[in-house]
């Protein structure tokens, strides 16, 4: 992972991390400025985060943070939804459905 | 096909003499080309498009316009410094993106050139020039 010179070989479950961060970007586009901006910035932390903390090995728990973090995403489409502090930040806490 | 060249583009014309050998196979490609160029409307740029064309077909390389703007936003994206050396060859690896940069990188390049990457070939971008080439391909298809 991280800086390598050589060309990029994904494993599989890197690729679906990619095109998960990749998703929350698009659904962040399709927000206010001012939304985007905070989305972006939260989802660009947690993903940095989460990066440098799981070990890379723990499939389990990396499966486990895909899965939740599609759910997030599905959520974050819906077009009601302005932003995912309440869902990202407080990381800790099993989050509340809202709806 | 014959047709088409002769019917939607003059400009084709003048710089067939250019071709040389090539004169033949290229004249007909191009005229697939020109009927995205008809669509163009304004002539001084039907020109500079058509260059283009031939060339990519030719070797396959971006403009060095498409290069520096790519350049830009690989610069704003990892907040290098505007006089940080970044070229066609550099690869995003060695400016010191990691693979969610880059995702970032190309996010913002769709944003910019109002195309949309697919994502097979977003992973297969590695250097300046790579996506570059990439962009201009993708405006290419739009236009077509």
């Amino acid at each position: 992972m991280g800086p390598s010179s050589a060309p990029r070989r994904l494993s599989g479950m890197q690729k679906q991390v990619l095109s998960l961060y990749r998703g929350f970007l698009r659904a962040a586009r399709t927000k206010s400025a001012e939304d985007r901006q905070r989305i972006e910035s939260i989802v660009s932390i947690e993903f940095r985060r989460n990066a440098k903390e799981v070990d890379r090995k723990n499939f389990l728990y990396i499966e486990y943070l895909l899965r939740r973090g599609k759910k997030q995403l599905d959520q974050l489409r819906s077009p009601d939804i302005v932003g995912l502090s309440a869902t990202n930040v407080s990381f800790s806490q099993t989050k509340a459905p809202t709806h | 096909m014959a047709a088409v060249t002769g019917a939607s583009s003059i400009s084709l014309l003048r710089s067939a003499p250019q071709q040389f050998h090539q004169n033949l196979a290229l004249s007909r490609t191009n005229g697939l080309k020109s009927v995205s160029l008809a669509g163009y409307g304004r002539s001084s740029l039907s020109f500079g498009l058509q260059q283009r064309s031939l060339r990519l077909r030719v070797s396959c390389a971006a403009k060095p316009e498409t290069v520096a703007k790519v350049s830009k936003i690989v610069r704003k994206q990892l907040a290098l410094p505007d006089d940080s050396a970044v070229t066609g060859e550099s690869k995003f690896s060695e400016l010191g993106a990691d693979s969610l940069d880059t995702v970032e990188i190309v996010m913002g390049l769709e944003e910019e050139f109002g195309i949309s990457v697919e994502e097979d070939s977003a992973q297969t971008i590695a250097t300046v020039q790579d996506a570059a080439d990439l962009i201009e391909k993708l405006i290419e298809k739009n236009k077509a």
